[in-house]
C-alpha cells in the first residue's frame, strides 16, 4: 500500500491548502472502495502490479488534482482574439521591419558589416537570430503583459460588454475602389504630370545661375516612360471613378503599369544619370564628388527598389486572384464584373 | 477525424446531462464510489476525475449537502440533495424534457427524409 501512498501524497501537492486533507480523504476511501471491489472479485490481496494498474488508469497526480483546481486563464476568451491580432501586427510592423533594418546595416553599412567580418553566414545568421529572438521576446513580453492587466480590468468593470452595434464597420468589400482614393490619385498624377512635363523634359534640370545639374542623354527614355506610365494611371483612376470596382482587366493593367513603373525606377538608379552639378558654392572638385556620391548611393538603394517592386507586384498578383476567383464576387457585382 | 468530432460532441452534449443524472441519483444519500456504480448500472459511465469536482461545485452552490460518516470501518463522504438542488432538479427535469420534446418535434418533421439520406449514404 506504499504505493497508494505516495499516489495520494503526489496528488496532494498540487491541491490548493486549505482543500488538500479533505480530497485527498475522499480520493483515498474512493480507491480503497475500488481496492475492496476487486479483491472480493479475486478472492485475494492486490499485488503491486494490479495495484499500479489501478493507479494509472486514475491518471497522473498533477492531472487528477488540477480538476479539483478552479479554471483560471492569463488572457481570457473575450480578450483573446484581439490580442492575437495586435501580436500579429506587433510582429508586421516590429520585428519585421527590424530584421529588414538589420539587414540592410548588413549589406550597405561598412561600420556595421565591419562586426561580422571573418564570421561565417551561419555565425552571421545565428547573431541575426539572437537578436531577433531578443526583439521579439521583448514585444511579445510587453503586449502579453498589457493584455493581462486589461484582462483583470476587464473582470472587474465588465468594460467590453457594453458596445453599439451602430458603431460597427462598414461592410468590407476589397473589389470596391473607394472613389476618394481615386480622385486623390487622379490629382496627383496630373499635378505630376504638369510638374514632369514642366521641369523634367530637358537633360539639364536646373540651369539658375548658382546652381546647375545636368543629366546623361539617356534621360529622355526615362523622361517619357515615366510619363506614360502616369498618363496611365490617369486613365486608370479616371476609369475608376467612374466604375468603382476592380475588373480582372483594369486589374492586370495596373499590375502591368506598376512593373513598368518599377522596372523604369531600378533602371535609373543603376544608370548613374548624373553627368554634372555645379554650384556657385562648392568647388569643382567637391561638386565631382558630390556628383559620385549621389550616383554611388543610387547604386546602392537598387536592392531596396527591387524589393519594393516585388511587393508592389505581389499585392497587384494578389488583386487578379481575388477578383478573378467566383466565391469573391456578390452578386450585384457579377454583371459589372462581366 | 469524423470520429474525434463525435467524441468531441458527445462530451459536450453529456456535461449538462451528467450533473442532471448525479442530482437525480442524489436523491437518496450516497457516497462517492457507489454514486458511480449506480449510475454506471444505469448505463452513465462517469470517471472520479469528473465526478468528484462536480460534486464539490454542486455543493458550492448549495444544491448538495455531505457529510463524513464511518461505515464499514472506513469514513466516507455521503452527499444528499438539499431542498434548492431539489427545486434546481425540478426545473432543470422540466427544461430537459421541453428540449426533448422539441427535438422530437424536429425529428418528426425530418426524420422520414433523414432516415431515408442515411439509408441511400449505406
Amino acid at each position: 500500500m506504499q504505493l497508494l501512498e505516495r499516489y495520494l501524497q503526489a496528488v496532494k501537492f498540487w491541491l490548493p491548502k486549505e482543500q488538500k486533507e479533505d480530497i485527498v480523504a475522499e480520493l483515498s476511501e474512493d480507491i480503497h472502495s475500488q481496492i475492496d471491489e476487486k479483491e472480493a472479485e479475486l478472492g485475494r490481496k492486490l499485488n503491486e502490479v494490479e495495484l499500479e494498474s489501478i493507479l494509472k488508469q486514475r491518471g497522473r497526480p498533477i492531472l487528477v488534482a488540477n480538476r479539483y483546481l478552479p479554471q483560471q486563464h492569463l488572457i481570457g476568451p473575450v480578450l483573446f482574439p484581439i490580442y492575437l491580432l495586435v501580436l500579429k501586427i506587433v510582429m508586421l510592423c516590429y520585428v519585421v521591419p527590424w530584421t529588414v533594418t538589420w539587414i540592410a546595416l548588413l549589406i550597405f553599412n561598412s561600420g556595421h558589416a565591419a562586426k561580422f567580418s571573418g564570421h561565417s553566414w551561419v555565425e552571421t545568421l545565428g547573431s541575426l537570430w539572437a537578436s531577433l529572438w531578443g526583439t521579439a521576446f521583448l514585444a511579445v513580453s510587453t503586449v502579453t503583459l498589457v493584455f493581462a492587466i486589461l484582462e483583470r480590468v476587464q473582470l472587474n468593470s465588465h468594460f467590453l460588454e457594453e458596445w453599439n452595434p451602430r458603431k460597427l464597420p462598414p461592410v468590407n468589400n476589397p473589389n470596391v475602389i473607394s472613389r476618394f482614393n481615386s480622385i486623390v490619385e487622379l490629382a496627383a498624377n496630373l499635378l505630376f504630370c504638369v510638374w514632369w512635363t514642366t521641369n523634367m523634359s530637358s537633360q539639364l534640370v536646373l540651369n539658375e545661375v548658382n546652381l546647375r545639374i545636368s543629366l546623361a542623354p539617356a534621360w529622355h527614355y526615362f523622361f517619357w516612360g515615366f510619363l506614360l506610365v502616369a498618363v496611365v494611371n490617369i486613365a486608370l483612376a479616371i476609369a475608376n471613378c467612374a466604375r468603382p470596382y476592380w475588373t480582372a482587366r483594369r486589374a492586370a493593367l495596373r499590375l502591368v503599369n506598376d512593373i513598368a513603373g518599377s522596372v523604369l525606377f531600378c533602371w535609373l538608379l543603376k544608370s548613374n544619370l548624373l553627368v554634372e552639378i555645379a554650384a556657385a558654392s562648392i568647388s569643382p572638385a567637391k561638386a565631382v564628388q558630390l556628383t559620385a556620391a549621389i550616383n554611388l548611393w543610387m547604386v546602392r538603394m537598387f536592392p531596396v527598389a527591387v524589393i519594393v517592386g516585388v511587393v508592389i507586384a505581389v499585392v497587384n498578383i494578389f488583386r487578379i486572384v481575388r477578383v478573378t476567383a467566383p466565391q469573391a464576387r456578390i452578386p450585384g457585382e457579377r454583371a459589372a464584373v462581366a | 477525424m469524423s470520429s474525434e468530432n463525435f467524441d468531441n460532441l458527445r462530451l459536450e452534449l453529456r456535461r449538462g446531462g451528467l450533473v442532471l443524472a448525479v442530482l437525480a441519483a442524489l436523491h437518496s444519500e450516497q457516497y462517492g464510489y457507489t454514486l458511480r456504480k449506480l449510475m454506471a448500472d444505469h448505463g452513465i459511465e462517469i470517471d472520479e476525475g469528473t465526478l468528484y469536482p462536480l460534486l464539490r461545485r454542486l455543493e458550492n452552490q448549495g444544491l448538495l449537502t455531505s457529510k463524513w460518516r464511518e461505515e464499514q470501518k472506513r469514513n466516507k463522504r455521503f452527499y444528499k440533495l438539499t431542498v434548492a438542488g431539489k427545486q434546481i432538479l425540478e426545473q432543470l427535469l422540466n427544461e430537459w424534457r421541453s428540449m426533448d420534446s422539441s427535438i422530437n418535434s424536429i425529428l418528426k418533421e425530418y426524420g422520414h427524409a433523414t432516415s431515408r439520406t442515411v439509408l441511400a449514404g449505406r
